[in-house]
């Protein structure tokens, strides 16, 4: 196990921060605040960039362009707002989610935006044209999305409902796993094969994602209540995942 | 004709007609404008720009200085005799009359400085500092005086000040206007006014003296004086002034004396000429007057009659007024006093009313007019003791038995209510009535059928609502319904198509709603809101068998479920993903591109040509529906009707009008495609084996058909030729409008064009294909049909040949597979025959004309 060391702290002062997010080069990282502000950091630097601020409600996630130009977040005002990042203002703001909407992505040309809400649904919204109603949306959930991953045909949810389900848009499939566990995060693998699964029952596992089986569970954090997120390191070598209790902690996967 | 030129002599034409749109043009809102309009002019109506530039500056003679030269260059010149002048130039040698005249950029009109208009805002002025701060007194002493715009106008139309405003009057106008201003308020009753005109005469009488010299002189009217409220500081009544006691010669008396200078006489005496008339205040009732019997009146100067010399008339009149004192001058007193307002003591309500809105519903979908009331709010109107008699518990048990909310189900609820609660409150207090026992609420757990009962769209009509709420239960009960065979059969279907609507309608919102909700997990405990909350974890749609399989870490195909899923068009787009099956653009195609044409709006009802079969259809098809539909071998039940009822058609129509061969070839076709399929049909009822095989025939046909019956020159003429020996035997156009013609057709004689053109063809037409010809008596034709291709026979031969023509031509057309697209290819061909039908005809025309000449 390699030790990780901070690298910077810097002091936000937004309250809670909801979510924390680079770009999509890694230069810029966003931090969205439980005082209704995204803010757009150098971290390298430590320097405040921009301040977006125009939610009525804690801002809840955001994700940013592949070109950078825009950022898309999502609130628990129930809305999503599209910003122009340097400008600061507003260029769309969406209405559709009835009610907060947890987490947000853009696909791989930032042409739509993909988010999921507490109302059980996620929608596809489309960030060219200047429609204001979802061009689709998805009701087989059956309790609050709490994450998605978006990749060039897939779609990945994860639901409080204990299921994950695999949006197939080339097969025109909808994959659907039960986990017998709330599921707060889903990411998949750099090599598309599985997914890695945050359960609440202080448990992150591995599933391979055309079989639907169980590779390997994970143990040893503590999740509580919080919705804890994960991810996967360049090789496919190792997890990281958050923790309620200690630290960030580090999986080994294979 | 005639009509429309008295019309246009009898019409007034105001302004320019508008270019009338065209038929395929979308009107723009741009504002028409003539070319005229667009040339800017001066105000001599030259135009002002032209020039290279047509919108630039130009100059020339017409709008430069104003010399017929224009601009002549001049050159220095100067002798002995004459010195040169210098002359400078000045801006304004440039410049065009206009820009001198008011609105010009240099206007030369006396005005007032900016400083001194008092138009604009004034700027803080700043003071400086001399030995005397502040502002200086003689700024404060003198103030520009403005003048608003309004006023500034006014004088430009030649208004003074102390004038009124409008049209110039004689003096006898202006003293009737100025009669009539004086009327505030109320009008004056007419016999009032009656008893006024004399006395305006009279006074003209007295007037004329100044008003004889200008009685063609025209006066402006006067200044309107605004009606001020003076300020009541006395304590008389309203409308009373009492009598102020100033001596005869205006000095006031007394208390009423304030200012001196301010006081006047009430007598003054006008000299008018001929004699003093004094007039003043309640000057009026004279000493020997015998109706003064005002014993309340104070001795005062004013009593005495002044007036020196000529009768007294006028005091008389004056009476009248009088007589009513204590009324306010220009009002009557009634005569009858006024009826009391009446006031009625608010209605006792009954005990058991609840306000609703007057009036059954308007419409059916209009929601219930019961009082909607929350579910909560009821509950909380009703005592423990009520609610217990509401669940049936006969004695209150000493403690307080409380009922949790959710326990409280609706159908226990509606058994045996009404009487305890009615009792109890006196009142309706939550259901609506006792006969439907409806909810006002949707409960979660029974969403779907209980919605029926709860939204009532047909409540107008008892019988409708019990046929939808049974159709809501089973969808096909309404079909054997007896209920149903009262209503004829068009009615049913309609209405069961209404039913269809109105179920969707009322059922998304439960839909909708249940997906964003889940069942609670525990009863809500309202007693205790300190009761830990357990966590529950939401399953979703897990079986049991994936939530065991979950629990025992079997993940795989047990906790797999993979479902179809139908992406968006435009995510697919967005993804750059290729959209699952296709593009699904069919749907657009098959829309029939709609023309506006002024010929599909003559026959209102036959322009539609899926109405128009139909109607054949119930005309003629009941007949043969029987035979046809159970030998058909899979999707084509549609064609033997149209081919039987068009087939009857024929037969009726065929007789009566020989107009129809302009337009029928398509059409032929495609029936005789579909009977001659009913045939071998019918042919293969008892061998079912072999039906397979003509689908394929037909499908080989279907190739064949895509190949050569596109050129449709040869077959017109073909089927043209046919019709010319035996068209009894073609089938209809079915779209064919039957109604006589009009408009511009209502001349034309069909029959004799079509008789040249029969005569024509016969002539001029060589090539055939046989194989294309339709078959005299298909009842007949037994045996499989063969194609004959080849060239095409001479037509004197083609009459010797027709026997073994009809028996081995083949009309296997008509594909069963692909009916559609040969629909579609047949209407694209008989709109190309339209076209040149309609070439034929103005062809036809003139040569029928020439022809008539020759004669």
């Amino acid at each position: 196990m390699t030790e990780l060391t901070t690298l910077a702290t810097f002091q936000c002062k937004q309250q809670v921060i909801r979510a924390v997010r680079f770009n999509v080069d890694g230069t810029y990282c966003l931090t969205c605040g439980a005082d209704k502000k995204i803010k757009l950091w150098n971290p390298q630097r430590q320097l405040l960039l921009k301040t977006y601020g125009g939610h009525a409600n804690e801002v809840l996630d955001a994700a940013g362009s592949c070109d950078s130009s825009q950022i898309i977040s999502c609130s628990s005002d129930k809305s999503v707002i599209l910003w122009d990042v340097t400008t600061g203002q507003p260029l769309r703001r969406y209405r559709g989610h009835a009610s907060s909407v947890t987490c947000i992505k853009f696909n791989e040309e930032s042409t739509m935006a993909v988010s999921g809400s507490v109302d059980n649904t996620v929608a596809f919204w489309d960030v060219m044209s200047r429609r204001q109603e979802p061009v689709q949306v998805l009701k087989d959930a059956k309790d609050t999305i709490t994450s998605i991953q978006v990749t060039d045909h897939e779609v990945l949810t994860t639901s409080v409902d204990c299921h994950v389900r695999l949006y197939d848009l080339r097969m025109g499939k909808m994959t659907s796993d039960f986990i017998g566990h709330i599921v707060t995060f889903g990411s998949l693998t750099r090599d598309g094969q599985c997914y890695i699964l945050s359960c609440a029952d202080s448990t992150v596992k591995l599933f391979d994602k055309d079989s639907g089986e169980i590779l390997n569970t994970f143990t040893g954090h503590e999740s509580k209540d919080y919705l804890l997120e994960n991810a996967v390191n360049e090789k496919d070598s190792h997890i990281i995942c958050g923790s309620a209790t200690v630290i960030i902690r580090q999986r080994i996967v294979l | 004709m005639s009509d429309a030129d008295s019309d246009e002599e009898v019409l007034v034409q105001y302004g320019t007609p508008l270019e009338p749109y065209e038929e395929d043009d979308v009107p723009t809102k741009r504002k028409y404008q003539q070319p005229a309009d667009q040339y800017a002019v001066d105000a001599h109506g030259r135009r002002r720009f032209h020039g290279a530039f047509t919108g630039g500056f130009s100059a020339g003679f017409g709008n430069t200085v104003g010399t017929p030269e224009g601009w002549t260059p001049t050159t220095f010149k100067s002798s002995r005799a004459e010195k040169a002048q210098f002359s400078g130039q000045r801006p304004e040698d440039f410049m065009d009359e206009e820009d001198r005249g008011e609105f010009g950029i240099a206007p030369q009109v006396l005005q007032t400085q900016n400083d001194f208009s008092g138009q604009k805002r004034q700027r803080r002025p700043q003071y400086h500092d001399g030995p005397i701060p502040g502002e200086p007194v003689l700024q404060q002493l003198v103030r520009a005086v403005h003048e608003t715009a309004a006023v500034r106008m006014l004088r430009a139309m030649g208004w003074r000040e102390g004038q009124g405003t409008g049209e110039r009057l004689s003096s006898k106008g202006k003293k009737k206007a100025r009669e009539q201003h004086k009327v505030y308020g109320c009008y004056v009753p007419p016999e009032l006014r009656q008893n006024q005109e004399p006395q305006d005469q009279q006074d003209e009488e007295e007037d004329s003296s100044d008003s004889e010299f200008d009685f063609d002189t025209l006066f402006a009217p006067d200044d309107y004086e605004p009606y001020l409220l003076s300020r009541k500081n006395d304590r008389f009544g309203l409308g009373y002034s009492g009598l102020s006691r100033h001596s005869v010669l205006g000095n006031l008396v007394g208390e009423y004396g304030s200012d001196a200078g301010s006081s006047r006489s009430h007598l003054v005496m006008k000299d008018k000429g001929r004699k003093v008339n004094i007039r003043g205040q309640a000057f009026g009732v004279g000493a020997f007057e015998a109706d003064d019997d005002d014993i309340y009146a104070t001795e005062d100067m004013s009593h005495y009659d002044f007036t020196i010399g000529g009768p007294a008339a006028k005091p008389e009149r004056k009476a009248v007024q009088n007589k009513s004192g204590n009324v306010l001058p220009g009002f009557v007193k009634a005569s009858k006093p006024l009826p009391p307002v009446p006031s009625y003591p608010a209605p006792a309500l009954p005990r058991d009313y609840t306000p609703a809105v007057a009036g059954a519903r308007r419409t059916r979908f209009e929601p219930t007019a019961h009082k909607e009331r929350d579910q909560g709010l009821g509950r909380h109107e009703l005592t423990a003791k009520a609610r217990g008699e509401l669940l049936g518990e006969e004695t209150p048990l000493p403690t307080p038995v409380t009922v949790t909310p959710t326990n409280i189900q609706p159908n226990t609820q509606t058994d045996k209510p009404k009487d305890p609660i009615t009792s109890l409150l006196g009142r309706n207090v939550n259901f609506t009535s006792e006969k439907d026992k409806e909810l006002n609420y949707i409960s979660i757990k029974d969403s779907g059928k209980e919605i029926t009962k709860v939204f009532k769209p047909f409540v107008g009509n008892p019988a409708k609502q019990a046929r939808y709420e049974r159709y809501c239960e089973d969808k096909t009960a309404l079909e054997r319904d007896g209920d149903m065979d009262k209503l004829s059969e068009w009615e049913r279907e309609r209405e069961i198509v209404e039913f269809e609507q109105a179920a969707k309608l009322y059922k998304p919102l439960t839909g909708l709603m249940g997906d964003r909700f889940t069942h609670a997990a525990q009863p809500d405990d309202a007693l205790n809101p300190l009761s830990a909350v357990s966590k529950s974890v939401n399953h979703g749609l897990a079986t049991p068998q994936q939530l065991q399989a979950a629990q025992q870490g079997l993940y795989g195909v047990t906790t797999r479920v993979v479902t179809d899923w139908r992406p968006d068009g435009l995510v697919c787009k967005r993804f750059n993903v290729p959209e699952i099956g296709g593009r699904s653009e069919q749907k657009k195609e098959d829309k029939p591109k709609v023309s506006y044409s002024i010929f599909s709006y003559l026959e209102s009802s036959v322009h539609d040509k899926d109405s128009f079969a139909k109607e054949q259809g119930n005309f003629s098809g009941s007949k043969s529906i029987p035979t046809a539909p159970k030998t058909q071998p899979n999707d084509k039940t549609n064609t033997p009707i149209e081919a039987t009822s068009s087939k009857d058609d024929t037969i009726i129509q065929a007789t009566t009008s020989k107009e129809n061969n302009l337009q029928t070839s398509g059409f032929t076709k495609r029936l005789t495609v579909a009977e001659i399929f009913l045939k071998e049909s019918e042919q293969n009822k008892n061998q079912g084996a072999e039906v397979t095989e003509t689908i394929n025939k037909f499908d080989k046909m279907d190739l064949y058909k895509s190949i050569f019956l596109s050129d449709s020159e040869e077959e017109e003429d073909l089927t043209k030729k046919n019709e010319v020996s035996d068209f009894i035997e073609t089938p209809k156009n079915v779209e064919r409008n039957t109604s006589p013609p009009r408009g511009i057709f209502a001349n034309i004689d069909f029959d004799e064009l079509n008789a040249w053109r029969r005569t024509d063809n016969t002539k001029k037409e060589e090539t055939k294909k046989p194989e294309n010809t339709i078959l005299e008596d298909k009842q007949e034709k037994s045996e499989p049909v063969e194609e004959m291709y080849g060239p095409k026979i001479p037509e004197n031969l083609q009459n010797r040949l027709k026997p073994e023509v009809k028996t081995q031509t083949s009309i296997e057309i008509g594909s069963s597979s692909s009916e559609d697209s040969w629909v579609d290819a047949n209407e694209l061909k008989s709109k190309k025959k339209k076209k040149k039908s309609k070439k034929h005809k103005s062809k036809h025309k003139k040569k029928s004309k020439s022809k008539k000449k020759d004669k």
